[in-house]
C-alpha cells in the first residue's frame, strides 16, 4: 500500500515535472549576444515577414524570429516590457506611437551609428520624413513603411448622379456628398470614421494652417481649424454621413451606401480582396484640398530596443529592411508602400495606377505633430470634441473652449 | 477536528502563495503606487516617480469622466444583477419541472453563451448588432422597423451591451439553482400538493424560500461581478459611444493602458475594491440578520 | 377495487392529467424556444464558418452557407498556425490541473482543520474574489518577470491557476464530509497525506468535477494573460490568435468564425459530456 502511493505521488510529480520543463523550454531566447533577433510586427501574421527576413538569414546566417502582434494590443504589450526592461531587438512602431515609445526610454538612439549604416541615413527617405520623426532632436528610429490618406470614389456611382470628376475641393465634396446622400434612405455621400483623429487635422491643413503653432504648441484656435470644424459639421448636418459608429467602411463602400471617403492603401486592398467586381467602377484621388491638397503621412519606423545586446546585428538588419530590394519585396509581399525613396520611385510601383495617386499624395504629406501621447490623449480629445458636437449636439463654442483648455500646454518639444 | 500542527499549512499554502501572489500583493502595490504620479516614464526608470499623497484621489472626486464610469457601473449593476438572478432561477425552475430527457438536452444549450470565451462573442454579437449589415436589423427589416442603432445610441448601447452580458451570465447561475433545487427533498412539495395547493403556490411558498441560501449566493457572485463590468462593453463598444458604456473597469484600464497613469489608476482600482467589499459586507450583513430572526 | 371505482377514478383524473399535461407542454415549448434563441448566437456563427469569403460579407446575411466550404478550417490549420494555438492551449489547460490539486488541498485544510491564522486566511481567499483585474496586471507581470516566467507556458497559466472561488466551493463540500470516516484511517495509521489522496479525494469526485469543467472553461479560453506573458507567437493560445484575426478592416468574417468555432466546440463537448456531475457537484456542496 505505502510503496503503490508513494510511486503513484513519484510518477505526478514526473509528469508535472515534464510538463513544467516542456513548458518553460519554448520561451525564446532571451537576448545572448548571439541567438536569433527578435523583431515586434504589427498584425495579423508573421508569415509575411519572416518571407521577407529570409533572403537576409541565408546571406548573413543571422537568424530572425518574428512575432505579430495585434494593433489592440500594443499598448499593454509596450507596458509590460517597460515595466520590466526587456524588449524585443527590432520593433515597428506606429507614428502615432513614436513620441511615447520614446518618450518611455525604450529606443536605441541612432545617432552614432548612421556614420556605420549609410543605408539609414536621412536622405534615404522622403523629404523632412525622417526629421520630422526625430523625437528631441534624436535619431531614435528608420522610415520603415509609409502610408498616406487618399480620396476613395466609386466612379460609376458618382457619373450615375451627374458628377465626372472627383471633387477638386472640400466645399466641392460637401456638395457633391449632399446630392449623394439624396438617393434615398439609409444612403449616403461621405463616410467620416468617428475614430480617425487624422482627418480634422487634414482639413485643417489643407485650409492652409496647421495644429500647432511657430513654438511647437498644440493650438486649435485658429481660423484654419475653424474652416475645419465647420466643414467637419457640416458634412454631419447635412446627412450625407452615416451617424452610427460600428459603420463598416469597406462594405458601405462596396455596397455604395457610402461611396466617398478618405482612407489609406490598406482599404484598397480590401476592396479588391472582397469586391473584384468592382474593377473599374472606382478610384483614388488625392484630398480635395483647393489650394492645398496636403494629406497625412503615416505609417510605421523601425526601432532598437535600448538595452538590446545585439547591437551590431540589429542594425545590419535595419539596413537590410531599408534597401530597395526589401522595400519592394515587401510592397509586394504585404502590399504596404516603401518608405525608401528610390523604393517609390521604381518603375515597378508607378506602373500601379493607384500607387501613382499614392505616390503622388505622399509628395505632399505630412507627418501628425509628435506629442506625447496623440492616441491615448490629443487625438483622442480632439476626436471626443467633435463628436460631442456632431452626435450629442453639444455647444460648439463650449466645446470647442473645453478642448483648447485641455490640450493646453501640449507641445512637441 | 484535529489540533493545529503544520499539517494545515502545508495543505494551504500553495494555493495560499499563488493567491497572496496574484491577488492580494498587487492590491498592496496599487497600494503604493496610488500615491504616486507614475506614468510611463516612470516605470521605466524608478527615479521619475514621485510621492503626491492623496493627490489622485483628490484629482477623482473631480473628474466628471470617474463619476459618469460610477454611474454607469451603479446602473449596470441594478439591472443586471436582478435580471441574471431572476431569469436563472426561473430557467432552473423550468428545467426542473420539466425534468427528464428534454431538460437535460436543453440545459446544455443554456450553458453556451456561458463556456464561450469573450473574443468569440464579441465576433458574433458585432456582426449581429451592426447598423447597416447585421442580421438583427435586417430582420427588423423585414417587418418595416427602420435601422436601430444598437450599439450607437448613447441608451441602446447600454441596453444592449447588457443584454450580451446578461446573456452570458445566467449560464453558470442556472446550473446553481438546479443543484439547489435538487437538495429540496421530494417530501415538501408532495405534502404542499396534497393539502391541496397549486404549484404555483407551492413553489412560491416553499420552494423558493428554501432556495435561500443559492439565490443569496448567487446575487453576491453575480453583484461582485458586475461591479467589475469590463468584457462585454469593451469588446462591443470600447466603453463608447463618447463615454456612454465606460464602466469603472474600463475606466480604470483606459488610464492605465492608454493614457499611461499608473498612479491615477491605481487609485481609481483602490477606490473600487473599496466600493466592492463595502456592498458585499453590506450583503452579507443583511443576510445574517434575515437569517437570525 | 371493483371495476366501477377503477373507471370513476380514471373519469376523475383526465382534467387534471390534461391540465398538467398542457402545462407540461407549454412549459416544454419555453423552454425550447429559449434555449434555440439563447443558443442562436453561436449555431450561426457556426453555421458562418461554413461559408465563402464572398458568401460571408453578402448583404442581406444569409442564415445557412449556400455553398458550405471547408476551407476556413483548412486555412486555420495550415497557413495561420492554429494546430499550435491549440496544442498551447490545451498545454495550458492541462497545467491547471496542478490548480485544481491545489485548491482541493486547501479547501480541505480549511474545512477539516483549526489552526492559528485560518480565518483570517480565508478571509483574504474570499478578499482575492473582489480586487478587479486590472489591479493586478503590471504587478502581475513583474513578479513572473521576477521568476523568470515570462514568455512561457507555466507564466500564462500562472496567474489563474487557483482562484478564490474555488477553494470556497473546495472547503463547503469537504466540509460535509464525516470526521468519522477521517478519524477512522488515522486511527488505522495513515498519514495525513494518504489520507488526503486516498481517501478525501475519491470521496470528492463531484467537486472535483465541477472544478475541473470550471478549469478548463478557464484556461481554454484565457486570453489577457497569455497575450501579455507570452512575447513569442509561438505561445500564443487561440484566443489570442483569433484575436490577431480581428483587423480594423475584418473583410472575412467566416475565417473569424471558424477560428472562434474551434474555440467555442470542444469546450462545449466538455461541458456536454460533465454535466450531469457538474450538477452533482454543486448539489452536494451544500449550497442550499
Amino acid at each position: 500500500m505505502k510503496r503503490s502511493f508513494t510511486r503513484t505521488l513519484a510518477a505526478v510529480a514526473a509528469v508535472g515535472l515534464a510538463a513544467g520543463l516542456a513548458a518553460c523550454s519554448t520561451g525564446g531566447g532571451d537576448g545572448e549576444a548571439d541567438g536569433p533577433l527578435t523583431v515586434w510586427v504589427m498584425g495579423d501574421s508573421s508569415a509575411n515577414f519572416e518571407q521577407l527576413v529570409a533572403p537576409f538569414t541565408e546571406e548573413t546566417g543571422q537568424e530572425v524570429e518574428v512575432v505579430a502582434i495585434p494593433w489592440d494590443s500594443i499598448d499593454e504589450r509596450l507596458t509590460t516590457a517597460v515595466a520590466s526592461g526587456s524588449g524585443p531587438d527590432l520593433m515597428q512602431i506606429g507614428l502615432s506611437k513614436l513620441r511615447t515609445f520614446a518618450d518611455a526610454g525604450t529606443l536605441l538612439s541612432l545617432d552614432d551609428h548612421l556614420a556605420d549604416h549609410p543605408g539609414l541615413a536621412a536622405d534615404n527617405f522622403p523629404d523632412g520624413v525622417a526629421e520630422a520623426t526625430q523625437v528631441g532632436g534624436a535619431t531614435v528610429s528608420v522610415p520603415w513603411v509609409s502610408d498616406t490618406r487618399v480620396l476613395f470614389y466609386r466612379s460609376d456611382i458618382l457619373e450615375e448622379n451627374g458628377i465626372d470628376a472627383p471633387p477638386a475641393s472640400w466645399d466641392e465634396l460637401r456638395e457633391v456628398a449632399a446630392t449623394l446622400a439624396e438617393r434615398g434612405e439609409g444612403q449616403y455621400g461621405y463616410y467620416i470614421p468617428q475614430w480617425d483623429s487624422p482627418l480634422p487635422v487634414i482639413m485643417t491643413w489643407d485650409f492652409g494652417g496647421d495644429i500647432i503653432d511657430a513654438d511647437g504648441n498644440v493650438d486649435f484656435d485658429t481660423p484654419e481649424f475653424a474652416d475645419a470644424v465647420d466643414l467637419y459639421t457640416g458634412l454631419y448636418a447635412d446627412g450625407s454621413v452615416p451617424t452610427n459608429s460600428d459603420f463598416d467602411q469597406t462594405q458601405g463602400f462596396i455596397s455604395g451606401i457610402a461611396p466617398m471617403l478618405v482612407s489609406g492603401p490598406y482599404l484598397a486592398r480590401s476592396i479588391a480582396d472582397a469586391a473584384p467586381e468592382l474593377d473599374g467602377k472606382w478610384n483614388v484621388a488625392m484630398v480635395p484640398g483647393a489650394d492645398e491638397k496636403t494629406s497625412l503621412f503615416a505609417g510605421s519606423n523601425m526601432g532598437i530596443w535600448h538595452n538590446t545586446d545585439q547591437v551590431d546585428a540589429s542594425l545590419d538588419l535595419l539596413e537590410y529592411l531599408s534597401s530597395v530590394e526589401a522595400q519592394l519585396s515587401w510592397f509586394e509581399i504585404n502590399g504596404e508602400l516603401p518608405a525608401v525613396s528610390a523604393a517609390l520611385e521604381d518603375s515597378s510601383l508607378q506602373s500601379d495606377p493607384l500607387v501613382a495617386v499614392y505616390s503622388q499624395q505622399l509628395a505632399d504629406s505630412k507627418v501628425l505633430p509628435l506629442v506625447p501621447n496623440w492616441d491615448g490623449q490629443t487625438g483622442s480629445d480632439l476626436l471626443a470634441a467633435l463628436n460631442a458636437i456632431v452626435l450629442t449636439g453639444a455647444d460648439r463654442a463650449a466645446t470647442l473652449a473645453e478642448l483648447s483648455a485641455k490640450t493646453e500646454g501640449t507641445s512637441i518639444g | 477536528m484535529r489540533r493545529a500542527t503544520l499539517v494545515p499549512y502545508l495543505f494551504v499554502t500553495p494555493a495560499m502563495l499563488l493567491l497572496l501572489a496574484f491577488g492580494v500583493l498587487p492590491i498592496g502595490v496599487a497600494a503604493v503606487v496610488s500615491t504616486t504620479d507614475m506614468n510611463i516614464s516612470g516605470l521605466a526608470n524608478w527615479s521619475n516617480v514621485e510621492f503626491i499623497g492623496i493627490g489622485n484621489y483628490v484629482a477623482l472626486a473631480g473628474d466628471p469622466d470617474f463619476w459618469r464610469a460610477l454611474g454607469n457601473t451603479g446602473l449596470f449593476v441594478a439591472v443586471g444583477v436582478p435580471a441574471i438572478v431572476i431569469l436563472s432561477l426561473a430557467v432552473a425552475l423550468l428545467l426542473e419541472r420539466s425534468g427528464g430527457r428534454l431538460a437535460r438536452a436543453l440545459r446544455s444549450f443554456y450553458f453556451v453563451p456561458a463556456v464561450t470565451g469573450i473574443v468569440a462573442i464579441s465576433l458574433v454579437w458585432g456582426y449581429l448588432y451592426n447598423t447597416q449589415f447585421g442580421l438583427f436589423n435586417y430582420l427588423l427589416s423585414l417587418v418595416g422597423i427602420g435601422q436601430v442603432q444598437w450599439l450607437s445610441d448613447p441608451w441602446l448601447a447600454k441596453f444592449s451591451v447588457a443584454l450580451v452580458a446578461i446573456w452570458r451570465g445566467t449560464g453558470l447561475n442556472i446550473i446553481i439553482f438546479l443543484a439547489a433545487l435538487q437538495g429540496i427533498p421530494r417530501e415538501y412539495r408532495e405534502a404542499a400538493a396534497l393539502d391541496g395547493a397549486g404549484e404555483w403556490r407551492t413553489t412560491r411558498s416553499i420552494v423558493l424560500p428554501l432556495l435561500g441560501f443559492a439565490i443569496f449566493f448567487v446575487t453576491v457572485t453575480t453583484t461582485i461581478a458586475w461591479l467589475q463590468f469590463f468584457d462585454e462593453p469593451f469588446v462591443l463598444t470600447d466603453g463608447g459611444p463618447l463615454g456612454a458604456t465606460t464602466s469603472m473597469s474600463i475606466f480604470l484600464y483606459k488610464e492605465g493602458f492608454r493614457l499611461n497613469q499608473f498612479g491615477y489608476a491605481s487609485a481609481g482600482s483602490l477606490v473600487l475594491f473599496a466600493i466592492i467589499a463595502i456592498i458585499t459586507v453590506v450583503q452579507l450583513r443583511l443576510r445574517r440578520r434575515d437569517v437570525e430572526y | 377495487m371493483s371495476n366501477t371505482d377503477a373507471r370513476a377514478r380514471r373519469r376523475a383524473r383526465p382534467p387534471e392529467v390534461r391540465r398538467r399535461r398542457a402545462i407540461s407542454f407549454s412549459i416544454g415549448l419555453v423552454l425550447l424556444v429559449g434555449a434555440l434563441s439563447t443558443a442562436f448566437p453561436l449555431l450561426w456563427m457556426v453555421a458562418g464558418s461554413f461559408k465563402p469569403q464572398r458568401e460571408a460579407i453578402d448583404f442581406p446575411p444569409t442564415l445557412l452557407p449556400q455553398e458550405p466550404t471547408l476551407a476556413n478550417y483548412l486555412r486555420l490549420f495550415t497557413e495561420l498556425d492554429f494546430g499550435r494555438y491549440l496544442g498551447n492551449t490545451v498545454i495550458v489547460v492541462l497545467i491547471g490541473v496542478f490548480g485544481l490539486l491545489f485548491m482541493a488541498m486547501a479547501g480541505y485544510g480549511f474545512a477539516k482543520f483549526r489552526f492559528r491564522g485560518k480565518g483570517a486566511l480565508f478571509f483574504l481567499v474570499l478578499a482575492t474574489l473582489m480586487i478587479p483585474v486590472q489591479v493586478t496586471m503590471i504587478p502581475t507581470y513583474l513578479i513572473l518577470n521576477g521568476m523568470k516566467l515570462t514568455n512561457t507556458l507555466v507564466g500564462v497559466a500562472l496567474p489563474t491557476l487557483v482562484s478564490g472561488f474555488g477553494v470556497f466551493l473546495f472547503r463547503q463540500f469537504m466540509s460535509t464530509i464525516p470526521d468519522e470516516v477521517l478519524e477512522a484511517a488515522r486511527v488505522d495509521g495513515a498519514g495525513e497525506v494518504r489520507t488526503f489522496f486516498q481517501i478525501v479525494l475519491p470521496m470528492s469526485k463531484p467537486i472535483l468535477a465541477v472544478q475541473a469543467v470550471l478549469a478548463f472553461i478557464t484556461g481554454w479560453n484565457s486570453f489577457l494573460w497569455p497575450l501579455i506573458v507570452a512575447s513569442d507567437q509561438k505561445l500564443y493560445t487561440l484566443s489570442v490568435g483569433l484575436s490577431l484575426l480581428n483587423q480594423q478592416l475584418a473583410v472575412d468574417p467566416a475565417l473569424q468564425m471558424a477560428a472562434a468555432s474551434v474555440m467555442v466546440v470542444p469546450v462545449l463537448l466538455v461541458f456536454v459530456v460533465f454535466q450531469r456531475y457538474v450538477v452533482q457537484g454543486f448539489a452536494l456542496s451544500g449550497l442550499k
